[in-house]
């Protein structure tokens, strides 16, 4: 599969919308569309074929599944990891696997887009002081807006664009050359690292008994074989009891 | 009680004044929506969030301070402060917020201190719980569910329920939050925070999520062992001969833990992935994973 120039540059938009905070789509929105489960789709969407996509982001949203980005700090660049890696992996034709493998090093790629951008954004700050001074509320809510995203447009559609256009070729002819070890060490890799998101996600959560819940699930789901969703469904039961004698006893000891 | 009432009839001027500024319930949605879509759209390592607030809160200031040119200059420099929090849960702040300008401008003995006291005392606690809540663990669990759903292609029921969900749970707390900030004004938050509803919320998201994370782990992270041991004539496969029968899921639950144990022990992330890589080149090129 060969990516189009307009094809890469609407990759390149889609990388841009879901960086953290375009206004376009709220935050929240880019929060959905920075996800390489949504992202991935919009890809495959472009690339003429959205189930491919599909299933490429949900492969590739697994390491990034704590991703949290608070306080102005952004581990990873999802988005970045999300579109590229949907992109490239589906061009060169690889397993899901391998496009995770891929798709890490390029997330920490673009926290440095990241980095520069919030850097930038600091000369509208005291350009919007300035207008403050005046009383210029309307300068204000102008620079808010355009400067910051033009600079933000700019940064995030032209790498991705090129590497998307460009990337191809190259990665292609790599991991044709891989067979046999090396790429069964790249999909081993690729098996490995849902681990970090998982583990991140488990760090976050500060409650009591976090690992002792987290056996529960594991253990339930490797041996009943249920589906997340069913096990989702006991999960709130579960919760429903513990909130309900947890705080029970809380209050008798008060 | 009548104590009380006539404690608020002196810091709410507006109450029994007809010419009073009223903020009307429209622009009070609006700020919301301006909120909800533009909070970051200047993000900076300086200030944060400052000029997002500025910009949110501009029809409520042009609709208090529009005809006082030095009010408006003093207003601006207030908000034009340091601010940082979980836009959605942290709604509540700006919602009071606008409750306290709108006194303010009326005449209400509110000083700057008092604005940025409360915009800057409530930020952290709200951007602690909001972010735990939201990115911490409502999207991982809308995540989880849908994951499995894309994973076979099924675009309905994978990327686009995920969308849909996470917006509309999200944008329908910021609502909530914003407009009772305004309502209930200085002390609401208050309320919100010492009532019991949070810490039921909170004790249930964390019964609830690792859960729900430990059954992904199990059906996400692929480690198992290709080795093979010759016995005589016959073969003994280490994995389904020997892992499988002591613990199914050994080898993922392992890896899992040890990547959660190196983050405990303040490895950074970046250091987590190079240690999972070395893992997997060491142990796929000796084939014993």
């Amino acid at each position: 599969m060969t990516i189009h120039l307009w094809q890469a540059f609407l990759i390149g938009v889609v990388y841009y919308l879901g960086q953290m905070g375009t206004p376009w789509v709220s935050l929240a929105g880019t929060h959905t569309i920075m996800r390489p489960l949504v992202n991935g789709a919009l890809v495959g969407l472009i690339l003429g074929d959205p189930v491919k996509g599909t299933i490429f982001g949900a492969a590739i949203q697994l390491p990034f599944l704590a991703w949290i980005g608070a306080g102005g700090a952004v581990p990873m660049d999802t988005a970045l990891a999300g579109t590229l890696g949907t992109a490239l992996g589906m061009a060169s034709n690889v397993s899901p696997s391998v496009a995770i493998t891929l798709a890490v090093p390029i997330s920490l790629i673009g926290t440095m887009i990241w980095v520069l951008h919030m850097t930038v954004d600091i000369t509208f700050v005291h350009m919007a002081d300035t207008a403050a001074e005046k009383g210029d509320l309307k300068r204000i809510d102008l620079l808010h807006v355009w400067p910051p995203q033009i600079t933000m447009f700019v940064f995030s559609v032209v790498p991705a664009m090129l590497a998307a256009y460009y990337g191809a070729g190259p990665v292609k002819t790599v991991i044709g050359g891989l067979s046999g070890t090396p790429l069964h060490v790249l999909t081993v890799i690729g098996g490995l690292l849902p681990a970090l998101g998982i583990a991140m996600n488990l760090q976050a959560m500060t409650g009591k008994g976090t690992l002792m819940f987290f056996l529960l699930g594991f253990m339930l789901a490797v041996y009943s074989k249920l589906p997340i969703l069913a096990i989702a469904v006991f999960a709130v039961i579960i919760a429903y009891i513990y909130t309900t004698l947890y705080l029970k006893k809380g209050s008798e000891n008060a | 009680m009548s104590d009380k009432e006539e404690i608020e009839k002196e810091v709410l001027p507006s109450e029994n004044n007809p010419d009073a500024k009223k903020i009307s319930k429209k622009e009070v949605v609006k700020a919301f929506w301006r909120w909800t879509f533009f909070s970051h759209a200047n993000y900076n390592y300086e200030r944060l969030q400052a000029t997002g607030v500025v910009f949110a809160l501009s029809p409520i200031l042009k609709h208090l301070y529009g005809n006082d040119q030095d009010a408006m200059k003093e207003a601006l420099k207030r908000h034009m402060q340091f601010f940082n929090t979980e836009p959605h849960f942290g709604g509540a702040i700006l919602g009071m917020t606008i409750a306290m300008e709108e006194e303010k401008s009326n005449g209400a003995p509110i000083t700057n201190d008092t604005i940025n006291g409360l915009k800057t005392g409530l930020m952290g606690p709200l951007a602690g719980i909001g972010d735990t809540l939201w990115q911490g663990t409502l999207i991982p669990i809308l995540l989880s569910f849908t994951i499995g759903f894309a994973s076979k292609g099924n675009i309905l029921m994978g990327p686009v329920l995920f969308a849909v969900l996470h917006l509309g749970i999200i944008w329908s707390i910021g609502y909530f939050s914003w407009m009772q900030g305004y309502s209930l004004g200085k002390e609401g938050i208050a309320k919100v925070l010492q009532g019991s509803l949070l810490p039921t919320v909170m004790t249930f998201a964390q019964c609830m999520g690792p859960i729900v994370i430990g059954a992904l782990s199990a059906t996400f992270v692929k480690v198992s062992s290709p080795l093979k041991i010759q016995l005589g004539k016959s073969v003994l496969k280490v994995q389904s001969g020997i892992l499988d029968k002591l613990v199914l899921g050994l080898l993922p639950l392992g890896i899992t833990l040890l990547a959660y144990y190196l983050l405990k022990r303040k490895f950074k992330p970046t250091t987590v992935v190079l240690i999972l890589v070395l893992i997997g080149v060491i142990g796929g090129a000796f084939y014993i994973i």
